[in-house]
């Protein structure tokens, strides 16, 4: 029965009088006190009477009789009251009688008066008017209404009095809203936009995107690696560096490894034309302790000067790990307090017409009290508020600047400060090229008046006059190269474009690559860039500069300005001539890299990111999007990533901070969507060998390989066979203590690692053979082990035949058998798991029952039959620990192992080697793909003891499914 | 209006031994019930017996048993009653017989019969009564079992219960 049923048949049955049975107690004490506590007190009557009250429901089978027996065999007679007094006859007549008339003078079902009525003065539709009742339940019915009336004021009362709809959607009142719900979560600038088309997600503590509401999710792939997609990615924080280029390397070379890859001082990153990414690990920590992946980009040397400016791009989960970390390594710990009133731009004498002043100004106290005052003055014609730009959620008195006096570094946060639109896909060039345009220059009279403007200003010097040429010819000559992937991985170009409002079509069309054909000189200028790049001073921006983007972001023209200045035109429809001379936007285009791993599909999902100063998403967002373009949410960013086969942040980082944290929460929202299931619908992963299908205890993985290497190795102590190398490390092994698992990040031997992984004799990989590598030989597995003990690789796994690979599959040893099946025939499916018993079933069921029993039962005689029975309940289910037991039995659910889990690699007929992070159906190569990690020393192991050319096969099986397929792991650097 | 009508037979149970009269409980009595309904009528009977037969309320304290019949064969059914001798319940077999005492259409007005009928009999205990303190305690049970009081009580247990859904 349903709860609601059983629920609703509770109130119906309570009034009425259940059978009174005589329940022999043990203790022959206390068993009187039946009722529960909402029955009449029964008053007057002792305690040591043997019989119960006939007051209480008292179902056969929870009383102290189990199937027809009695509970302990039988001797009733003893417990028998040898005689009967009259007073005890006499009370159980009169509590019967009290049992009988409450049910009598109460009305079953409804607790409205109208079931008391006589049935032939029922009705279905009843008036509410209480003066139609009978006179003996009026008063009854009236105090019925006023109780209905109060419960019903009281929820009206949460809602405050709203407005109508008019004036809550006019629009400074929607502002105030907007400002309002911002401060919790920060919004993106394209966030009303965003709403209006996505599931929006709270995240990170900004309001994302995360698909859209719309079914596109081959559409958005096909425009990834046809045409182009485009994601708002300025929850991505900026973290700002500024001062003497070696104390800042030097600074942060404690945090990077050269062994991972190239670092901060990577002499193309370091020249300011290429983005650069490395893993960023807490200071001198190396290989363990990583913080996450972070993109970095040095801002071009000006002459003359050794004084650098670094901005990097964190996750926001990193964000909060990193800026510490930061701020050590370079001394800065004196915080600059922004100032209290920022710098009012000249060119609207309005003081509120600054953005940040708003939030700025006003203290944090009274931010309530705020609106109010400003709603009440926004009557009287007062200022009106202003569009929140950047972070709402920060104080304005948080700093955001710290600074050394030691080392001259100064950290700026410059999160939320500029806009970063990422365009993925070969044609994002083309949608650039189609929307931007290089900033018209300025006439003369402008340049010859002092302007608040920069860009007057700008244009008087000539050397920027001529920079600015430069990068225009860049851009154009971008039009016509045929895909964003020829070009240089990291490329970077600063622009200055004109307002992208002003060429906004009437029309939605979709951007095509130009066909013309390009003259000589242009096709030379073409090579060149595809081969080197752009050249360094073309990546000059003023959007490092800090007064530069403060003005651009002042001194935007408004939406309604520039909608009243078209409508000034004499042709409708034309272009805006002169163009105003607040529409230019220094930018800064940064090309990011497509496959770079692997060999098939590369450079496959390459783009664009765009960085734009703040206040200027809208104006760009929207052209983006009359291009054509897809717009992705957060779910397509992991499908890129996944496509372009590159770990994605937080989900494939399990030893950062970051990505524990993540690991977490994916837990608890997906056992809550388990349990949002119907028992009888959720899946028993204890049956299909599945111990934890919401997270993978990686920790618990790396610890049981090394103990299985190091039983292995003691096996072959006792043959004789083994090598004082390997007693050596045994030693070590054992005396170390047990550490964290940490990923494999090293280079040199990911490499290795992924020459050995590749079959010797596989077809489409013969001639991609490369020769640097050591063979795959017990020395070199053990030298490699001895260095790489408790870690994982993060491999992809493409499956062989069919199958969809899930979240959390299982990534097993095939054995022998298993091999051979798969060399006789590549149809072969795989082979199956047996499927397991699910021991903790009964337990739950006995875990129920004694909890009803509990409920029903009285306390006293519970208290005390209960340890007897509950003992060999724990001692027959397996568990030879009853406190523990007792303990995790309180959360078991269905379905699930409880907490303590058995070894994770024995556990299923295979060995388990890993587990699937994320999987899916890959569009880009058409089976199952895969990326998860395996443990180094399990992986080293398995690929040792097989066959050449089945070398790097495995078996994956998904968390619901006792199928085992058949994969090849990659290992790519 | 519309509904599946059957008849209830408010029974008391008398035993020799007024003690034994605890071990009752209803899957016993409805158990018996039905035998000897097979005894008395047969196949075509304990049929009868299967559908819309149940023990509603027992009270073993005073040995008041409510069974519910359908309608259309509580004569039938009702005509076996008088045969039953003993109830075996517990591993023990008590002798006893079943006396009805009213027959209803609702288990409510069976209810209303039992006030009436429980209280008549405390009633009638109450000369009869030994001793003091005996005598007292029936007082105190009559009193106790008043309707007016009863009905008071009544009301204000369903506010009170009233309020707890709401919290």
């Amino acid at each position: 029965m349903s709860t609601a049923k059983a629920r609703m048949r509770e109130k119906k049955m309570r009034n009425q009088p259940a059978s009174v049975q005589f329940v022999p107690s043990p203790l022959n004490v206390g068993s009187s006190t039946q009722n529960g506590g909402r029955d009449t007190p029964d008053t007057g009557r002792p305690s040591d009477v043997q019989h119960s009250t006939p007051t209480q429901k008292k179902p056969p089978h929870r009383g102290g009789w189990v199937r027809g027996h009695p509970k302990d065999g039988g001797g009733y007679a003893k417990e028998m009251p040898k005689y009967i007094t009259a007073g005890a006859f006499a009370r159980a007549r009169a509590a019967e009688v009290s049992a009988m008339l409450k049910a009598v003078s109460k009305t079953t079902g409804s607790n409205h008066v109208f079931g008391a009525l006589p049935k032939h003065m029922r009705r279905r539709a009843m008036s509410h008017n209480t003066k139609r009742l009978p006179r003996r339940l009026r008063d009854v019915a009236n105090r019925m209404r006023e109780k209905s009336l109060q419960a019903g004021s009281k929820k009206k009362k949460e809602l405050p009095k709203s407005k109508s709809r008019k004036a809550r959607r006019r629009h400074g009142n929607l502002l105030l809203e907007f400002n309002r719900r911002q401060r919790k979560n920060i919004w993106l600038e394209t966030h009303i936009w965003h709403a209006k088309r996505f599931h929006m997600v709270k995240k990170w503590g900004y309001c994302l995107g995360d698909r859209p509401t719309y079914k596109c999710y081959r559409p958005c792939y096909r425009a990834m690696s046809s045409h182009c997609l485009l994601q708002d990615l300025s929850y991505y924080c900026c973290i700002e560096l500024q001062g003497q280029e070696d104390r800042l390397l030097a600074a942060l070379s404690q945090l990077t490894s050269k062994e991972a890859g190239p670092t901060f001082a990577a002499a193309l990153c370091l020249s300011g034309c290429r983005q650069g990414s490395v893993t960023v690990f807490r200071a001198g920590q190396y290989p363990s302790q990583p913080l996450g992946p972070v993109t970095f980009l040095w801002r071009p040397r000006t002459q003359g000067s050794s004084h650098r400016q670094l901005w990097i791009w964190a996750h926001p989960t990193i964000k909060q790990d990193l800026l510490p970390e930061l701020q050590t390594v370079c001394q800065c710990c004196e915080a600059v307090l922004p100032p209290a009133v920022p710098v009012v731009t000249p060119v609207e004498a309005n003081p509120t017409a600054e953005p940040e002043s708003e939030p700025e100004n006003t203290p944090e106290a009274k931010p309530v009290p705020g609106t109010k005052k400003k709603r009440s003055s926004k009557d009287a014609s007062g200022p009106p508020a202003k569009k929140i730009l950047g972070d709402g959620t920060r104080s304005p008195t948080t700093p955001v600047t710290w600074k050394s006096s030691l080392t001259g570094i100064i950290i700026n946060d410059l999160t939320m400060e500029i806009v970063r639109y990422r365009l993925i896909g070969p044609q994002s060039h083309s949608v650039l090229a189609e929307t931007l345009e290089a900033a018209t220059d300025c006439d003369e009279v402008n340049k010859s008046q002092t302007s608040p403007l920069w860009w007057p200003q700008h244009c008087r010097d000539e050397s920027n006059m001529n920079l600015h040429q430069q990068q225009a010819d860049v851009f154009r000559i971008l039009k016509d190269i045929y895909s964003t992937g020829e070009l240089p991985s990291g490329a970077v170009l600063g622009l200055t474009v004109d307002d992208p409002r002003l060429t906004l079509p009437t029309k939605k069309v979709k951007a095509l690559p130009s066909v013309k054909q390009a003259q000589e000189a242009d096709e030379e200028k073409m090579r060149e860039l595809m081969l080197r790049g752009v050249s360094e001073h073309c990546c000059q921006s003023f959007l490092w500069e800090q007064s530069v983007r403060d003005n651009v972001t002042d001194n935007k023209i408004s939406e309604q300005e520039l909608n009243r200045l078209r409508s000034e035109m004499l042709v409708p429809g034309s272009r805006l001539s002169p163009t105003p001379l607040q529409g230019r936007v220094p930018i800064l285009l940064v090309h990011q890299p497509g496959k770079q791993m692997g060999h098939e599909m590369s450079s496959w999902g390459a783009g664009w990111d765009l960085l734009l100063p703040k206040g200027w998403g809208m104006a760009f967002w929207v052209p983006l999007v009359y291009r054509g373009v897809r717009i992705g949410g957060l779910n397509m960013s992991l499908k890129h990533s996944q496509n372009k086969a590159t770990p994605h942040f937080p989900h494939d980082y399990p030893d950062c901070p970051a990505g524990v944290r993540f690991q977490e929460e994916q837990e608890a929202e997906l056992l809550a969507k388990f349990k949002r299931y119907p028992p009888a619908k959720r899946t028993n992963y204890i049956k299909h060998g599945c111990l934890a299908p919401f997270r993978c205890p990686w920790q618990q993985l790396a610890e049981e390989w090394e103990l299985i290497v190091k039983e292995g190795g003691e096996e072959r102590k006792g043959d004789g066979q083994t090598t004082t190398r390997m007693e050596e490390r045994q030693d070590m092994t054992v005396t170390k203590p047990p550490s964290c698992f940490t990923v494999l990040r090293n280079r040199k031997s990911l490499r290795l690692l992924s020459v050995w992984c590749r079959p010797t004799t596989s077809k489409g990989q013969r001639a991609r053979r490369v020769g640097e590598g050591l063979p795959l030989s017990h020395s070199a597995v053990t030298a490699f082990l001895a260095s790489h003990e408790m870690s994982l690789a993060w491999v992809r796994v493409s499956l062989l035949s069919k199958g969809k690979p899930e979240l959390h599959a299982i990534l097993c040893v095939p054995t022998v058998e298993d091999l051979k099946l798969l060399s006789k025939g590549q149809a072969s499916s795989g082979p199956l798991e047996p499927p397991h018993r699910d021991h903790f079933k009964s337990r739950i069921k006995r875990q129920k029952k004694s909890k009803e029993r509990k409920k029903s039962a009285t306390s006293s005689s519970v208290s005390s039959a209960k340890p007897e029975d509950k003992q060999p309940n724990v001692a027959s289910a397996s568990n030879p620990d009853p406190s523990t037991s007792k303990d995790s039995s309180s959360d078991l659910i269905l379905g699930l192992w409880p907490d303590p889990l058995p070894s994770v690699t024995s556990h299923c007929s295979r060995v388990t080697l890993g587990w699937v992070t994320q999987g899916d159906f890959s569009l880009s190569v058409g089976c199952g793909e895969a990326v998860g990690f395996v443990s180094v020393v399990g992986l080293l192991n398995t690929l040792f003891n097989q066959p050449a050319e089945h070398r790097g096969k495995v078996l994956l099986r998904n968390p619901t499914s006792l199928h085992y397929r058949f994969a090849k792991i990659n290992i790519e650097v | 209006m519309v509904r599946v009508k059957s008849r209830y037979l408010l029974c008391e149970v008398n035993v020799s031994d007024r003690s034994s009269l605890l071990l009752l409980d209803d899957r016993a009595v409805a158990a018996t019930v039905k035998s000897v309904v097979a005894r008395t009528h047969g196949d075509y009977g304990a049929a009868m017996c299967t559908i819309g037969f149940s023990v509603k309320y027992l009270n073993a304290h005073t040995g008041i048993v409510l069974l519910r019949f359908p309608k259309r064969c509580y004569r039938l059914l009702w005509s076996a009653l008088p045969f039953i001798t003993s109830i075996e319940t517990r591993g023990q077999k008590i002798p006893c017989f079943l006396n009805c005492l009213h027959v209803g259409g609702t288990i409510r007005t069976c209810q209303k019969f039992l006030i009436r009928y429980n209280t008549q009999q405390l009633h009638r205990m109450l000369p009869r009564c030994k001793n003091e303190e005996e005598k007292q305690q029936i007082r105190k049970a009559i009193l106790s079992c008043s309707l007016t009081i009863g009905k008071r009580e009544a009301f204000e247990d369903e506010a009170e219960s009233e309020e707890d859904e709401d919290e």
